[in-house]
């Protein structure tokens, strides 16, 4: 059998009420930080999962601003497009005029002549729209203009022996969008001197000259629906960036849900540990308090 | 035939006996709270006539009372030694514990300050870029974000550093204790040894070097075994500290460099003879941490930023800068060489956010002058989505860090239970029971009554015999 001295209890007495409080001092600093996991050793798995999702929540919130971006950057170019678009069909209503008017006087043809070119520097303007800086048509040019003042092409791809470099947008791990339409690609080649500035202009030019201006509004056809074509194509992937915005708004919950369940205390259950840990920690200092008390020599008289 | 006063000598010896035990008990209960002490008792006797018959020396006497000459100390030889080997494991976990808690202290992870947020803070400035690959505020941000976690890379090796120089100075200190108190048990062992050649008492004497030797137990995993006249040798690892009067120095050696671990690593060698000890105990911590754990943590450090620098320069070499020329070292040494980056001298190598490669297209291929491209900036963000990139190594680091640090907390915890119960069979038998004192303390007072009533018997004895001549 054990010998057991008085200073043997002491210390064991001690070593339990250490261990007790130890037990209580970390519920209590679980409960007041919030986190079941402050260091890597509280729970490795945790911490792996914790760091994962961390990191995905970093990536979200970068794919969320730039899902935002591109959503600006679309908006705009639809916006462009379709005023463009009601521009053009003004000049061929004002093309058609023009054909139908066998009789009109040269001062009427000067003033369709006239508004179609006014017409036509208001579209190079909203062609060489600037949005954060750059132009919404110029591909991936460093300068500020996509068309230069004569409605020649100046952006960078789609043009020129220069293919396109699509301008995209990252809106997850796996899947970019792209976000940019190049000149060329909205409003015709300028190569073969077809394109939306270059038809537009021979319009005005071919006001007096019917032969000519009714084989304008065929280019001036085949340019509008190419540029129907553009705006649908925008619309499209609006409506993609759309579904991968709530997409991305429905990861982020999950994530940080995740995060909440792998790294933040469950109070209940904490606190519920926490009045256990007080009860026993009671009992032990009433039972020390009881037991280190008497010796033979409260019995000697 | 016995002689007339014989019984009162019987009784005087008696008192005397009974007497010395009280004193005995009284020092037990006088040092039942005294660190180190063990109890003694009184080893009694009883006084026999001659031990060997002689044809005329026989005798046949009743006894002649008690002896109470030898007071010995009550401890177990086997516990003790048991409580050297535990105390140097526990002291040797206590440091490995330790040194863990604090490598984990350095990386702040999980959390917002860790590497981990500074390298997803930099791969989302990248995404910025991507966002807009001509705002100079997003390639300003880059440059920021970089800076940030450069600093947070060195801070955290600074700080393994710093783990590895206090874990150095410490154990130059712990072993000049350790020679300190070769020495002091050398002087007991002395002392000890001329007290026992005059045979006076050496309880209080031996009860000092057991606990001095308990505490190179602890430092440094001493282990003793008695030799000729009470004293004792100490070893460690194999060499011997003290024997006798005389005692073994001990040094550190090794470069105070980290960096030096592989050539010439920290040890406890002897003075004179340059012969490495295996320590154990808080020396053997100190050692294995500043040869095994902060090294793998601070290699694990230079090879991650090397990597980050690997593979981030690796990818901005394939795109072009704003101003059309193809992207240079975004990190360094410092000096411009990449490849002997560390993580103490790892550096952000670019200044101005205009020479930083967004975009992929050639200046050529773009018809001559630089491109607005974003395409290589999610290149590079994408190096943070890779299963062999920075953050999964990071992340596979850390994880193992924290499966380590809680093992070894385990182990500690286990060892401390097992230290602790050696320790308390050790109080069991060497530890002053009270109630055990008191009982002795009536048992002696009573003898001692009894004895006083024997010499007051004796003396109506001799009363009726000297009245009887009258």
């Amino acid at each position: 059998m054990m010998r057991i001295t008085q200073r043997a209890v002491a210390q064991n007495s001690l070593a339990g009420l250490n261990t007790n409080l130890a037990a209580y001092n970390r519920l209590n600093e679980r409960l007041t930080s919030g986190k079941t996991i402050s260091k890597p050793s509280d729970s490795p798995t945790g911490t792996n999962t914790s760091m994962l999702t961390r990191q995905g929540i970093a990536g979200n919130d970068q794919y969320g601003r730039n899902i935002t971006d591109g959503t600006t950057f679309l908006d705009a170019t639809d916006t462009a497009l379709q005023d463009m678009l009601s521009q053009l069909r003004r000049v061929r209503d004002l093309t058609v005029q023009a054909l139908n008017g066998g009789a009109q006087s040269a001062s009427s043809q000067q003033a369709i002549a006239t508004e179609v070119s006014g017409i036509r520097e208001s579209m190079l303007g909203q062609a060489n729209q600037v949005v954060q800086g750059r132009p919404l048509f110029g591909g991936v040019t460093g300068g500020s203009k996509a068309y230069d003042s004569t409605g020649a092409y100046v952006g960078v791809g789609g043009a020129n022996g220069v293919a396109v470099q699509p301008l995209e947008r990252r809106i997850s791990d796996v899947e970019t969008i792209r976000v940019d339409l190049t000149g060329p690609e909205a409003f015709g080649d300028p190569a073969g001197g077809k394109d939306l500035f270059s038809v537009v202009k021979s319009v005005a030019s071919h006001v007096d000259d019917t032969t000519a201006l009714s084989d304008d509004l065929k280019d001036l056809d085949g340019v509008l629906d190419g540029l129907l074509a553009a705006a649908a194509d925008v619309g499209t992937r609006a409506s993609r960036l759309e579904t991968a915005a709530s997409v991305n708004s429905s990861q982020a919950l999950n994530l940080t849900s995740r995060l909440s369940a792998t790294e933040d205390v469950d109070l209940p259950k904490t606190i519920m540990e926490m009045q256990m840990q007080q009860v026993g920690y009671q009992a032990a200092l009433q039972a020390t308090a009881q037991v280190m008390q008497p010796t033979l020599l409260d019995f000697l008289r | 035939m016995t002689g007339t006063f014989s019984g009162l000598n019987t009784a005087r010896t008696a008192l005397w006996a009974q007497q010395r035990a009280m004193d005995v008990t009284g020092q037990n209960i006088a040092n039942m709270n005294t660190d180190g002490y063990s109890r003694q008792r009184v080893d009694m006797q009883s006084l026999g006539g001659t031990a060997v018959p002689a044809l005329y020396a026989t005798s046949n006497n009743v006894g002649e009372g008690v002896s109470a000459d030898k007071v010995t100390r009550i401890r177990d030889a086997f516990l003790e030694g048991r409580a050297q080997l535990e105390h140097a494991s526990t002291a040797s976990m206590t440091v490995a514990d330790d040194t863990l808690s604090q490598i984990e202290q350095a990386f702040r992870e999980p959390g917002d300050t860790g590497i981990q947020a500074q390298l997803s803070g930099m791969w989302a400035a990248w995404g910025d870029v991507h966002n807009n690959s001509t705002d100079p505020g997003a390639r300003s941000e880059v440059l920021q974000r970089t800076e940030t976690l450069v600093a947070g890379i060195r801070t955290t090796r600074a700080n393994l550093d710093d783990q590895w120089d206090a874990d150095y100075e410490g154990l130059g200190t712990l072993v000049d204790d350790v020679n300190a108190t070769a020495s002091s048990i050398a002087e007991l062992n002395q002392a000890i040894r001329r007290a026992t050649q005059a045979n006076l008492p050496t309880n209080e004497l031996a009860d000092k070097r057991d606990s001095l030797v308990l505490k190179l137990s602890d430092q440094i995993g001493a282990t003793s075994s008695p030799a000729e006249d009470g004293a004792i040798t100490v070893s460690v690892g194999g060499a011997t500290l003290v024997q006798g009067d005389t005692t073994l120095k001990l040094v550190v050696q090794g470069s105070n460099d980290p960096d030096d671990v592989a050539t010439d690593p920290p040890r406890v060698v002897t003075s004179p003879g340059n012969t490495a000890i295996r320590a154990g105990g808080t020396a053997e911590g100190r050692l294995t941490a500043m040869t095994v754990t902060v090294p793998k943590y601070r290699n694990a450090v230079d090879s991650l930023a090397r990597d980050l620098a690997t593979q981030l320069n690796a990818a901005h070499a394939t795109g072009y800068d704003l101003d059309g020329n193809a992207g240079g070292n975004i990190l360094d040494d410092g000096a411009g060489d990449p490849s002997k980056i560390t993580a103490k001298n790892l550096t952000l190598a670019v200044s101005d956010g205009r020479k930083l490669a967004a975009a992929t297209l050639s200046p050529t291929a773009a018809g001559g002058s630089p491109s607005a491209d974003n395409t290589n900036a999610d290149a590079i963000y994408q190096l943070s989505l890779t299963s062999t990139g920075t953050d999964a190594t990071y992340r596979k680091m850390i994880v193992s860090l924290g499966v380590e640090a809680s093992t070894a907390t385990n182990r500690l915890t286990t060892q401390s239970a097992i230290g602790g119960q050696v320790d308390a069979s050790r109080e069991s038998v060497s530890g002053v029971n009270l109630d055990k004192e008191m009982s002795n303390l009536l048992q002696y007072q009573h003898a001692y009554a009894a004895a006083g009533q024997l010499v007051s018997s004796i003396n109506d004895m001799l009363d009726t015999l000297i009245n009887m001549v009258r």
